[in-house]
């Protein structure tokens, strides 16, 4: 592989984290056009604690998550019975103040005699973690993609799991969900949590792929399109997202020779996608039509229970 | 004292343009109970074609000005057509998304066909400002205070003195009913976004006269600005939106005075939000509810 593929790829990577912090939350019933900001600690978080701490990788990143997800689950409480544009908006506004506080944050320490840290608008340079312990591009596209098909297996069970379910009926009916006894509050505290979380781990993986982040790279477009992804790849599933992604980064960015007429064609390609598959190229009943079709052509075993 | 009242002026004469936008923005949400993200960037194409017709023919505000208003309300039309209308009843999240993708292509569009990153924009008055005693006041400020404040008058006329208005207000109330009593929902509907789109090409004209130059980034500023302004006088109501505009004009005003810019914005952001998580329904309190439905 050359570089340019391994770059696209770490890309599309680390952005489908975003996307499936956001898709996570779309399965809750909610809009947020904030999870940049959860990425942006995330990257500000574990890039602080390899550059300035001296703390290795791993527990860098773990650190990452958990400050996202705390902020998340922090900003998810007074915004709880926030819905629709409301919980949209309000997310945003979440959003654009840690933008700005970034843009604010000064935190330098001498090291090797430059400073380093975050530097206000200037960004945080020198995240040089995977240089000083010789991780090659591709070693650490590997570790972005086995975080990666982590975070999905744990999407796999959490789909077949009661959280998971509660997740989504409250998604489809929020009353009706409180009314079956499933405590709602709780469900989507922790569902902002974990998304959180998700998006922060996305943050410090991109903290360190690029060594270098600035407030900027973190506003509303990177929330929407986090957002749109879901939309565009699919709601029935969490592939979805990374089919998004996958659309957007590989196939668009990749084809040089639509410079310049990228976004007129994609643009277009996605509101005419919408009209047809208003809930994605994957929605629910895409995904339910394959797995029984998987389950059809499966050889015969008898089953117990009723059929169907 | 005197930087605070001066700040106070200024503030309400920027925010007057602040609170069209939010106007139009919330007709297009009460009609559709959709989010437009395009509606910033339809402004902003209608600022586009006033900056060629000014460039090209070197026409006088007026020319320039009805250039904005008629690119906005057409580029509205464009998204009306693609976004809104086609989509199924309840697919609201698509059709957001969708704008949102539009939004990339008229911004897209914009830098073909002008591509450096600003563009001269006419101003819109010359001339000294007028001296209150210790204050001044800008002559274009007060020319858009005073044509923000007339349309939005006309606005609220159009809405509660004409069969059209009783129309658009029956479908903000109820859209189904709307359809039930007779009321032509469909022919409406593109109708009042390519009027509420017009009434974002005016104020759009307006900042964009002051500013004096045109960037491809003015679609976000106004899609925020609109959004803000909107969300803090209350969704739904023309009184709740101008006041929406005036408040966050000043409150960015005095905090960019004493704080600067960027605090400027952290503020309004903070605002934004306390009114969210405190008070959703706005400071004035809208006329319906905003909970867009959630099932495709």
């Amino acid at each position: 592989m050359d570089d340019y593929t391994i770059g696209v790829l770490s890309n599309i990577g680390v952005v489908s984290f975003v996307a499936l912090s956001a898709y996570l939350l779309l399965l809750t019933g909610e809009i947020s056009f904030g999870q940049q900001a959860f990425f942006a600690i995330g990257a500000y978080a574990a890039g602080i604690a390899t550059a300035l701490w001296g703390w290795p990788l791993a527990p860098a990143l773990a650190w990452g998550a958990v400050s996202a997800g705390c902020a998340a689950v922090l900003v998810g409480l007074p915004t709880l019975r926030l819905h629709g544009l409301y919980f949209a908006i309000a997310t945003l506004a979440f959003a654009e103040m840690v933008r700005i506080l970034f843009e604010l944050f000064r935190y330098q320490v001498e090291i090797d005699g430059e400073p380093v840290g975050p530097d206000g608008t200037e960004g945080f340079r020198n995240i040089r973690y995977i240089f000083d312990h010789n991780i090659d591009a591709v070693q650490f596209l590997l570790l972005i993609y086995a975080l990666l098909a982590a975070a999905l297996l744990g999407f796999v069970l959490l789909e077949r799991s009661r959280t998971g379910v509660a997740f989504r009926m409250i998604g489809e009916d929020e009353t009706l969900a409180g009314l079956q006894g499933i405590s709602v509050a709780r469900h989507k505290v922790l569902a902002a949590g974990i998304a959180g979380a998700l998006a922060g781990v996305g943050g410090g993986l991109y903290a360190h792929l690029t060594t270098y982040v600035e407030p900027r790279i973190f506003d509303v477009m990177l929330g929407v399109h986090s957002l749109a992804y879901g939309l565009i790849g699919g709601l029935g599933t969490a592939f979805g997202p990374l089919l998004g992604v996958l659309i957007d980064i590989g196939l668009l960015e990749s084809i040089r020779v639509l410079a310049g007429y990228r976004m007129i064609i994609f643009g277009g390609i996605v509101a005419l996608l919408l009209i047809v598959r208003p809930r994605g190229l994957l929605d629910e009943r895409t995904v339910h039509g394959i797995g029984d079709l998987w389950r059809r052509t499966r050889p015969r075993r008898r089953q117990p229970g009723p059929g169907p | 004292m005197v930087d605070l009242v001066q700040n106070t002026i200024d503030g309400l004469m920027i925010g007057s343009s602040y609170g069209l936008l939010a106007l139009g923005f919330t007709l297009i949400f009460g009609v559709m109970r959709r989010l437009n993200l395009s509606y910033g960037p339809s402004v902003m194409i209608g600022g586009y074609l006033g900056t060629v017709v000014y460039l090209q023919f070197g026409a006088g505000p007026l020319v320039v000005a009805a250039a904005v208003v008629v690119g906005a309300a057409v580029a509205g039309i464009y998204v009306e057509r693609l976004c809104f209308a086609p989509m199924k009843a309840g697919a609201a999240i698509a059709s957001m998304v969708s704008s949102f993708a539009i939004w990339m292509q008229l911004e897209q569009a914009a830098i073909l066909v002008l591509p450096r990153h600003t563009y001269p924009f006419p101003p819109l008055a010359t001339g000294a400002p007028l001296e209150l005693g210790p204050f001044s006041i800008r002559i274009d400020h007060l020319v858009m205070l005073c044509s923000a404040l007339g349309l939005a008058a006309a606005v609220q006329l159009v809405l509660y003195r004409t069969r059209f208005g009783l129309a658009l207000r029956a479908i903000i109330g109820n859209p189904v009913a709307a359809h039930l009593v007779g009321i032509d929902v469909g022919a409406a509907m593109p109708l009042a976004f390519a009027g509420a789109s017009a009434v974002g090409g005016v104020a759009g004209f307006l900042v964009l006269a002051v500013d004096q130059q045109v960037t491809p980034m003015f679609g976000m500023w106004v899609t925020l600005k609109g959004l803000i302004a909107m969300m803090i006088g209350g969704l739904g109501s023309v009184p709740g939106a101008v006041l929406g505009g005036l408040l966050l004009g000043v409150i960015e005003a005095q905090s960019q005075w004493y704080f600067g810019p960027q605090i400027r914005d952290l503020v309004a952001y903070f605002v934004l939000f306390a009114v969210l998580a405190i008070r959703p329904r706005g400071l004035v309190g809208g006329t319906f509810d905003a909970s867009m439905p959630q099932k495709a």
